[in-house]
């Protein structure tokens, strides 16, 4: 199962395994990771998981992959930057395994 | 004394209803009788209504109705803040539907908040969430083609009764892993509770659903199967097993919150394209865009509202709003802020994505939205692709019956 890192906007980390298949925002709700609030639930329509992706994994993961994804990043409560998700969209897979993810200091 | 989810208790409520019940702190010109829900002029065509609150009301003012004066919330901003600050806006006794303070319970999740209420929804999400509804996409894709399949050769239809109803309902009980033989009975079951407005029948029919709900509990305990119903009732909070009380309420929620929503939705927007024969042909066109344009039509075809009550005093937008205060967010007058979407009444397919209100927002957004979304995706879809031109039968007159879901009653259909 893959591991993934989050980093709160404070510097705290907490790591998580999650399932292959599930999403860097359902491993955070799974697993009490404070941060991400997910509140539409996955379906591209709140922008309550944002997520900073680290800049080592900016390659694998650090891009959206839809026009709507792109689009609600524009609603975000926190500032965006080059690597910001919504965490939702990140499918979790072997290839991402160490993710480091970081949280912004707030979602709405 | 710490509150106990497997033995509740009745909140205490202040209901303040009429005008002899408007309290001091409200400023006299902030005091509305608008007539949602009820009045002749909401009932002649709530779609125009919703829009028109933004130049005929204030953006927050105190609705005094018979049902409950509540503080009204038509800007999209300030839903987002109340449905957004459970610590100000509570859903505690904002589910208006009768319970036995003898023998009470919690809807559920609905009245439980973080970081209790994660817990539920973590028993449920697995069956909601927008990868595992796509599970239900072949069998929602065939249910749709038989309706159609019963009409279709007769070139009219009863649109709620033939499509609209059964679409869901047939939907929402194969979830549940209930058995389909109960769809009129769950729809006289829902209309009785959600459209009478008549407490003694509300209260009846809650009892009819009580006893039924009870013994589906009963007989899932006994043999366990794959739907959402089962799932609930052998589910574990942290590592005891769910209460029957819990049981119960999350059943029970579910079915209010399942049956009516999606069908008054459908009933909306099929009125809409039957006269809008040029949107039918749009949607035709553009299949690529049809997540778009399902959001579009939600967004001016919501059906429902989120109610609060507010935990602590709060001033929102200048207006003080003091504890015990009921706090009403009208979500399809929200969905028309022109702040929010310029021209707010044109339906366009290609609007910048915008945060709807549809589904509220915040820890207790909408959790069947995905359901819901992919419903409406195929019902338009699979109708489309057969009959893409039809209109209302002539001399249809529609109409909106008294409810807290809105939509026309009546959708006689030909092509």
């Amino acid at each position: 199962m893959p591991k993934v890192t989050y980093v709160s906007h404070t510097g705290e980390s907490q790591s998580a395994d999650i399932e292959n298949g599930d999403s860097v925002m359902r491993g955070a709700l799974d697993n009490g990771v404070e941060g991400i609030v997910a509140e539409c639930g996955g379906g591209l329509a709140c922008a309550t998981c944002h997520c900073y992706v680290d800049d080592a994994w900016a390659d694998q993961a650090g891009t959206p992959t839809s026009q709507d994804e792109r689009d609600m990043l524009e609603m975000t409560a926190s500032d965006t930057r080059p690597t910001s998700r919504l965490s939702c969209q990140i499918e979790l897979t072997d290839d991402l395994d160490g993710l480091v993810v970081h949280l912004p200091e707030a979602q709405y | 004394m710490k509150f106990d989810p497997t033995n509740p208790t009745p909140p205490k409520v202040t209901r303040r209803i009429g005008m002899d019940q408007v309290p001091d702190h409200v400023p006299h010109d902030l005091i509305r009788q608008s007539g949602i829900i009820y009045g002749p002029e909401f009932l002649a065509d709530p779609y125009k209504f919703f829009p028109a609150m933004h130049d005929r009301f204030p953006p927050i003012f105190y609705d005094v109705t018979p049902f409950g004066n509540a503080w009204v919330l038509t800007k999209h901003e300030d839903a987002l803040f109340a449905l957004r600050h459970a610590e100000y806006f509570s859903t505690e006794d904002a589910t208006p539907f009768p319970r036995n303070p003898e023998d009470y319970f919690n809807f559920i999740p609905i009245e439980f908040d973080p970081p209790d209420h994660r817990k539920y929804r973590n028993i449920v999400d697995p069956y909601i969430s927008p990868k595992a509804v796509l599970g239900w996409e072949d069998r929602i894709r065939n249910l749709a083609n038989e309706l159609i399949d019963d009409f279709i050769d007769q070139g009219e239809c009863d649109f709620p009764e033939q499509f609209g109803r059964p679409l869901p309902v047939l939907v929402f009980l194969d979830l549940m892993g209930l058995p389909r033989d109960m769809c009129d009975t769950f729809v006289e079951w829902s209309v009785d509770l959600l459209h009478s407005n008549d407490r003694e029948v509300m209260a009846a029919t809650m009892a009819k659903i009580t006893e039924y709900l009870q013994g589906q509990i009963a007989e899932k305990e006994a043999n366990p199967d794959d739907g959402l119903v089962s799932k609930i009732v052998h589910a574990k909070i942290d590592d005891r097993p769910i209460s029957a009380k819990e049981k119960f309420g999350f059943v029970i929620f579910l079915f209010i919150a399942g049956l009516d929503t999606v069908f008054a939705t459908l009933n909306n927007i099929w009125n809409y394209l039957a006269e809008n024969p040029d949107k039918c042909q749009e949607i035709i066109d553009d299949p690529d865009n049809i997540n778009a344009q399902v959001e579009e039509l939600l967004r001016v075809f919501s059906v429902t509202f989120s109610g609060r009550t507010v935990k602590q005093d709060i001033e929102l937008r200048g207006v003080q709003m003091k504890k015990g205060d009921k706090v009403t967010s009208i979500l399809p007058a929200c969905n028309y802020d022109p702040d929010v979407f310029p021209d707010p009444t044109k339906v366009d397919f290609h609007r910048p994505k915008k945060i709807i209100l549809a589904f509220t927002v915040g820890v207790h957004s909408c959790m069947g939205a995905h359901l819901a979304r992919l419903e409406v995706k195929i019902a338009l879809q699979e109708w489309l692709k057969r009959i893409p031109r039809f209109k209302a039968k002539p001399g249809t007159q529609v109409e909106y019956k008294m409810g807290g879901v809105i939509g026309p009653h009546e959708l006689p259909l030909v092509w």
